[in-house]
């Protein structure tokens, strides 16, 4: 929360990242500041020309002798037009270029943030609307320079620098000048985001919360419509609406009186600067021409202002993507041992002893004193209803979980002290979940073995029987899979994250329903070769039922995934009966 | 493109209705845009009054005064631009909104299966926001955009006709360039959508796998392709841009060319220089004015351009939601008939439902349900069970037959993944049972088997479920969900697949609950694939291409 870290320090981490580009930030500011000054200066060049050639005129028509130099100025408004023209233009396009390269800087630290993250707090962060949410809030981030920074920094720059040189001729012009809209910056910008901070903060978690209530609706429509509690969901889904929309009306006026008060302080600060370089003027301190092309800079100053009331009105949504994120960092684990006691080579041990596992605003722990020991070369398969903890306890045995309570040890060490690489590299897993990437076949597989010659890819598929479905393809091993594998049949994504866990060399395996979804002739094929790969390994399998058509090769031992704090499930007897008893 | 002339006159129809408040908010913007020229004259006066005439400053406190309320009215008036237009647009995006969730209720739990509900709610929730900008700033400003630089024309034509000239010289270019910066935009708008959307899905397919890049041990390789993945987008984006982004630099370059022009044309006239046309009629009052007006003439266009994403975005989502707007219900909901027979709670006759793609689903078939019957209905998968359960819902009407039932029947429904909405245990109970006090919660938590856990709960039924259920286990969702069933009067209940995730042992407890609810004299129909529920129904029927054969106990 901001209100306990302050702005500055929830935004540090953020601005320190934008200080690696500070040269080209410092550039695209320039470019803006230079669009700024040309479209001031052609105004008021413009209106000094206009009242020296107007004056000359009438001191010529009096039959007045002089010469003024027209060419001069009217090169200055022609350049100053172009000027402004081509520094817009680049401006555009350089900040872009800054704004994609920012893009690229915070995407990646998200990722290393994320890559440290433990299953707990990604089992959490699963869903679509979370992922979503997260790069919604990275490029909210993203915006920090371009909607914030950039132009309140350029307003201040335009507004300081006029002032002085209006000074050059009137002091008490330029002192005005940098009075009046000095306040007006402070208000448009640290004001404003003051006035629309909690709105703005909420707007996203209100849209959010509508959103999830929506989803909830539309996935238990059946349910709702036969109890009739739809009319009743409506409402409150209008009733979250009504407070989003509030929210957005306040916003909403916050953002227009900025923008009437930007308007209103620019038109008092020509007319002040108009004042009083009359006055300086009737004192012979200045020329006419430079007394009319004083308000007119200013009147100039609108477009460094005019969008500063919006942007500042939001910045609550910046400043809680920024506290999303934050949070992120906070949750990273205490990363691995880089360096730590390596494993015994061969296959590996396991061991969960009196381990304790509460996932967080879990109605029941996932395990409650739970043990398992599994010798080198064992072979033991755990059955359990989905739900019971087959997952976690494959996240225990990999060190992506850590147990509340309790010890997991791996070739006789505590799992805790053994180097992250290792372990990644002695440990092979297939979930339950098959993870594939919007990538090449090749690329899927060689995630396991990134320097793996094409040959042992084509072999490990001959083992999961996709070799003859490779060939066939038109791009052979560089055929995508799709997002998420969804270019591959169920079946088909199984074995190749099969193939894929082939490539290693772990010493001890574990295997979350290696064959669902495939059929019992070919699971007791691909079985059969699986059972040669597997030997001289522990291995753990992990299966829905205790059943014998499982095809898992060699199981020495069940078993059971009783869920300890599951109660037994007995309903007294007679209650719907007699419900007084009760 | 017929959908998008559709979806363009939905909007359209809805921009109508809020016409009074858009009306006020272009109103608003012309008294701006005059009190501005108000403004500019006063000064153009004051600089002549004070230069040329030589008038005392202290004599032009009244102009100088005139000038700032004009200033104020100004300020007023620019808010009352933007709130008309904000409120106009709230009441459009909340109207917008309603006719969607109505849709929705419409279609039913049936017409929404087609649908990924994140995708649904996307269209509900984000897609009508995305209408925002297009009302509360497009819409007015496409008008200001054409009224306000006629005004100042008139206004410059009067001062000096040739300065209008120039102004209205790039005027011809401008509907030109504002089709370019609109296709720019539509293209920047797409492309960068596109290319964007591409590389989000990029950075989300390996942030979903990270666990197995944990596995592997590639994360730090992973890192890298990420960065390279954003940086490769960067390269391949700025190219396109380079000439999105020439389009509004033209309408910028006509803009300040024709400031230059007008003030040099001023200037050159002021001097005598120019013996043509009007220029010698000028006076330092109108040259000042006329440049004055100049940026003003082409701001409300500048503005327009800046908002035309707001109407492509705008176009964009209104296609999406045209087209859920347009989809048909399967079903007319109409009340059906009493049943004939003088027992049944349900009767089916001569039933048949038809699919758009495979064909006959069900039928024709002919069923009849009695109070306190529990019925067990097994099949292959695709077979038509879930149909089956639907149509006696109603949430389905049959394509021939009918479907009769008692009247005021109220129904439960439960399926494999039950509905847990955000709120408390107690919460999600009185879903069924509104009235519903904390006794009979607790008898039908008991009756689920959940009393034992919810008891040890330091905060009982008010311990709160996450969103989406999360905390709950797939078992423990099951027996909430059953538990409700329980609390409900429902005299006709229809559960599909309601032990999928349970052990063989719930499983039993479950089902033996549920022979307690047939007891009370309630009807049942279990569709399930398993052995246990069709072994203690009464009756089990089984459906085979679409029709329901008697299956003989054993």
């Amino acid at each position: 929360m901001a209100e306990r870290r302050g702005v500055i320090a929830t935004l540090a981490p953020w601005l320190r990242l934008l200080g690696r580009r500070r040269g080209r930030l410092a550039a695209g500011a320039g470019l803006m500041s230079l669009a700024l000054a040309a479209a001031l200066g052609l105004l008021a060049l413009s209106g000094w020309f206009i009242t020296a050639t107007g004056l000359a005129g009438l001191a010529l028509a009096a039959g007045a002798a002089l010469t003024l130099d027209v060419y001069v100025p009217g090169g200055g408004i022609r350049g100053f037009a172009v000027t402004r023209t081509v520094a817009r233009y680049l401006e555009r396009l350089y900040n872009h270029d800054t704004i994609l390269r920012l893009l690229a800087d915070l995407r990646g630290r998200m990722f290393a943030v994320l890559a440290g993250l433990d299953g707990r707090s990604l089992a959490q962060r699963r869903a679509s609307d979370w992922l979503n949410r997260l790069t919604a809030d990275i490029d909210t981030l993203d915006s920090l320079f371009l909607r914030l920074l950039a132009p309140a920094a350029v307003a201040l720059l335009a507004i300081l620098a006029l002032a002085g040189f209006l000074a050059l001729w009137s002091p008490a012009a330029g002192l005005s000048v940098a009075s009046v809209l000095g306040v007006a910056w402070s208000w448009l910008t640290w004001g404003q985001a003051r006035l629309g901070l909690a709105a703005s903060r909420r707007r996203i978690a209100e849209l959010e919360r509508l959103r999830g209530r929506l989803i909830e609706q539309l996935q238990g429509l059946a349910e709702l419509e036969t109890y009739g509690s739809l009319a009743a969901r409506r409402r409150h889904l209008e009733t979250i609406e009504a407070r989003l929309y509030d929210d957005q009306r306040r916003l909403g006026h916050f953002a227009a009186l900025g923008s009437a008060l930007a308007g209103l302080a620019v038109g008092l600060g020509w007319l002040s600067a108009l004042w009083l370089g009359a006055l300086a003027w009737q004192a012979g301190a200045l020329s006419g021409p430079l007394m009319v092309m004083m308000p007119l800079a200013v009147m100039a100053l609108s477009e460094a202002l005019a969008a500063l009331p919006m942007a500042f009105t939001q910045f609550g949504a910046t400043l809680a993507a920024a506290e999303r994120l934050n949070a992120l960092d906070d949750a990273r684990r205490d990363a691995a041992p880089q360096t730590g006691t390596s494993l015994p080579d061969g296959a590996l041990a396991l061991s969960l002893e009196e381990v304790s596992l509460r996932y967080p605003g879990a109605l029941s722990p996932v395990f409650d004193g739970f043990s398992l020991a599994l010798a080198p070369g064992e072979r033991v398969a755990v059955h359990g209803v989905s739900g019971s903890g087959k997952s976690s306890l494959a996240a225990l045995a990999t060190g992506q979980l850590v147990p509340d309570a309790g010890a997991v040890g791996l070739g006789g060490l505590p799992l805790a002290d053994i180097a992250a690489q290792d372990l990644a590299d002695r440990v092979a897993c297939l979930t339950q979940h098959t993870e594939l990437f919007d990538d090449s076949l090749a690329a899927n597989l060689r995630l396991a073995a990134p320097e793996a010659e094409t040959s042992r890819l084509w072999a490990v598929l001959a083992t999961v029987e996709l070799a003859d479905w490779a060939q066939a393809l038109p791009r052979g091993l560089d055929t995508r899979v799709g997002e998420g594998g969804r270019r591959l049949s169920g079946g088909q994504a199984r074995r190749l994250a099969l193939a894929r866990l082939l490539l290693r060399g772990p010493g001890l395996v574990i295997l979350d329903e290696p064959f669902a979804g495939l059929d019992s002739a070919l699971a007791a094929r691909i079985a059969e070769r699986l059972d040669a790969w597997l030997a001289g390994r522990s291995v753990l399998y992990l299966v829905h039922e205790r059943t014998t058509q499982a095809c898992l090769p060699g199981v020495c031992r069940w078993q059971a995934l009783a869920n300890g704090a599951e109660p037994a499930f007995a309903p007294p007897p007679g209650i719907f009966q007699d419900g007084a008893k009760h | 493109m017929a959908q998008a002339s559709t979806s363009r006159a939905w909007l359209a129809g809805l921009a109508r209705a809020e016409r009074g408040r858009l009306g006020l908010a272009v109103a608003c913007g012309l008294v701006a845009g005059v009190s501005t020229m108000a403004q500019l004259a006063l000064l153009a006066w004051l600089v002549t009054a004070l230069l040329v005439e030589g008038r005392e400053l202290t004599s032009l406190v009244t102009p100088f005064a005139v000038l700032a309320g004009l200033m104020g009215l100004r300020a007023l008036a620019q808010w009352g631009q933007e709130a008309a237009g904000l409120a106009a647009s709230l009441r459009l995006r909340r109207r917008a909104r309603g006719e969607l969730l109505d849709q929705l209720a419409r279609l039913g739990p049936v017409g929404v299966t087609g649908h990924h509900s994140a995708s649904l709610a996307h269209r509900v929730v984000d897609q009508v926001e995305a209408l925002d900008g297009y009302v509360a700033r497009y819409l007015p400003q496409r008008y200001l955009a054409l009224l306000l630089p006629l005004v100042i024309l008139a206004v410059v034509a009067w001062l000096d006709w040739l300065a209008a000239l120039f102004l209205l010289l790039a005027a011809p270019l401008i509907p030109l360039f504002m089709a370019l910066v609109g296709m720019g935009a539509e293209r920047l708008n797409e492309e960068q959508f596109n290319a964007v959307a591409r590389l989000s899905r990029h950075f989300i397919d390996r942030v979903r796998g990270i666990a197995t890049l944990q596995l592997f041990g590639r994360t730090a390789a992973a890192t890298d392709e990420v960065h390279a993945a954003a940086d490769d987008y960067r390269r391949r984006t700025l190219r396109p841009l380079r000439l999105a982004f020439l389009s509004s630099a033209v309408l910028e370059f006509f803009a300040a060319v024709s400031i230059a022009v007008v003030a040099i044309y001023v200037g050159f006239g002021l001097l005598g220089y120019i013996s043509y046309g009007p220029a010698d009629q000028l006076t330092l009052f109108t040259g000042l004015l006329a440049l004055l007006l100049a940026p003003e003439f082409f701001q409300p266009l500048r503005s327009l351009a800046q908002h035309y994403h707001d109407r492509a975005s705008a176009l964009g989502a209104a296609e999406g939601m045209v087209a859920l707007l347009e989809e048909t219900p399967r079903r007319s909901g109409r009340p059906s008939a009493p049943p004939r027979a003088a027992r049944a709670r349900v009767e089916l006759e001569a039933i048949t439902v038809m699919h758009p793609e495979r064909g006959r689903v069900l039928g024709p078939l002919d069923l009849t349900l009695a109070p306190g019957e529990m019925l067990a209905i097994s099949g292959p998968s695709g077979a038509g069970k879930s149909t089956l359960l639907q149509l006696l819902a109603g949430f389905l009407d049959p394509d021939s037959g009918e479907r009769r039932t008692a009247q005021g029947m109220a129904v439960a429904w439960m399926d494999q993944r039950p509905l847990l909405v955000h709120g408390s245990l107690a919460d999600n109970l009185r879903l069924a049972a509104p009235e519903a006090d904390e006794r009979a919660m607790r008898r039908a938590l008991d009756a689920a088997g959940l009393g034992q856990l919810v008891a040890g709960l330091p905060d009982g039924i008010e311990t709160p479920v996450g969103e989406r259920g999360a905390g709950l286990s797939g078992g423990q969702a099951q027996r909430l969900a059953l538990a409700r069933i329980f609390l409900s009067e429902a005299s006709l209940v229809l559960l599909d697949e309601p032990t999928e995730s349970l052990d063989a042992d719930s499983e039993g407890h479950v089902l033996e609950a549920l022979t307690a609810l047939a007891a009370e004299g309630r009807s049942l129909v279990i569709a399930s694939h398993r052995a246990a529920p069709l072994a203690y129904a009464d009756r089990h029927l089984a459906l085979r291409d679409g029709r329901l054969e008697e299956v003989a106990d054993g």
